[in-house]
């Protein structure tokens, strides 16, 4: 179990990587919300399973790291949904 | 009723102003000098996040602050810091990762020490020493969880020639490898002094990664005196 500090700093982690801003900016790829949504959750997996590990040592992903970096993917992908509906009329 | 305004749009001002720039769409710019604007701002504004995040990894900056340096100290004694290659690990070698998802989670978390430097937490040599094993104990089960991640940015088994070190260390890493060890098993002292009570306190790490450590919250094992005592468990 993750302490609070562990689990601001994990979610510090997602918010300034790539499920934050490629999450961003997949959302703002789109105007539906269901596609940002899936989207997000896309980037949100697939970052700490492309980036997660290690070059140097061969410690696991946890479900707890990996539920944090899909529902930061999602939020982004939302942000980002939310400025292309405000901020673009195509 | 009467237009206060007669008829004229209304002129927001401060941050209503600046709201409604920035969701108007431009009519003055080409869609190119947006994206080759936002692109260079985007350099600029990266560069200088990733320029300000490296100053905080340097030496100067770790131990700026009062409270480390007890640490420094004690860091200016080791091999880390002074060896015959000249060859150094700084502060952020050894507890900032590399990997940039990491890292991130590690300057957010530093920030605890912002405001422990602020509270005089360990402000004097006494209060200092009284957090010693806790402050090491956290480190160790970073340390112990992430497989030594920081020690083998530089140190590597596979690299290890184990016919040019001493014996004792060629043997204890052989079976490191063997038992499926990691550096911070055998090294916990290896930067900063060693408080009393180590061992168990690195046992109590080990054993609450695991899952396995008995409760700390003072409640009365009875099991345990049962069966220090020698009596049935029942």
């Amino acid at each position: 179990m993750l302490s609070v500090l562990d689990l601001v700093g994990t979610i510090g982690g997602a918010v300034l990587g790539l499920p934050g801003l490629v999450g961003v900016a997949l959302g703002m790829m789109t105007r539906k919300p269901l596609v940002a949504l899936v989207l997000g959750a896309a980037v949100g997996f697939l970052a700490p399973v492309l980036l997660g590990g290690s070059h140097s040592t061969d410690v696991p992903i946890t479900t707890l790291e990996m539920a944090i970096s899909v529902v930061i993917g999602v939020l982004a992908a939302q942000v980002g949904c939310v400025i292309r509906r405000r901020g673009a009329t195509v | 009723m009467a237009d206060p305004n007669n008829g004229r749009p209304v002129r927001k001002r401060g941050l209503a102003r600046l709201w409604d720039i920035i969701w108007s769409p431009t009519s003055v710019m080409s869609v190119g000098f947006l994206l080759i604007a936002g692109f260079i701002g985007g350099v600029l504004f990266w560069g200088g996040f990733n320029w300000s995040l490296e100053l905080t990894n340097t030496e100067e900056f770790c131990v700026s602050c009062h409270t480390m340096e007890t640490n420094l100290g004690e860091y200016r004694e080791t091999v880390h810091y002074n060896n015959h290659s000249g060859v150094r690990a700084i502060c952020s070698d050894c507890h900032v990762p590399h990997e940039w998802q990491y890292k991130m989670k590690a300057k957010i978390m530093a920030v605890k020490d912002v405001y422990h430097e602020i509270a005089g937490t360990i402000s004097t040599p006494e209060k200092y020493e009284e957090r010693r094993l806790e402050m090491a104990a956290a480190v160790w089960k970073k340390m112990k969880a992430s497989d030594s991640r920081e020690c083998r940015n530089c140190h590597a088994f596979e690299y290890m020639d184990f016919t040019i070190q001493e014996t004792r260390a060629a043997d204890n890493h052989q079976r490191a490898i063997d038992t499926n060890m990691t550096c911070i098993d055998c090294h916990q002292g290896i930067a900063h002094d060693l408080a009393p009570g180590y061992m168990e306190e690195y046992k109590h790490v080990v054993d609450t990664l695991a899952g396995t450590a008995p409760a700390r919250d003072g409640t009365i094992d009875v099991a345990q005196i049962k069966t220090y005592l020698g009596l049935s468990a029942d």
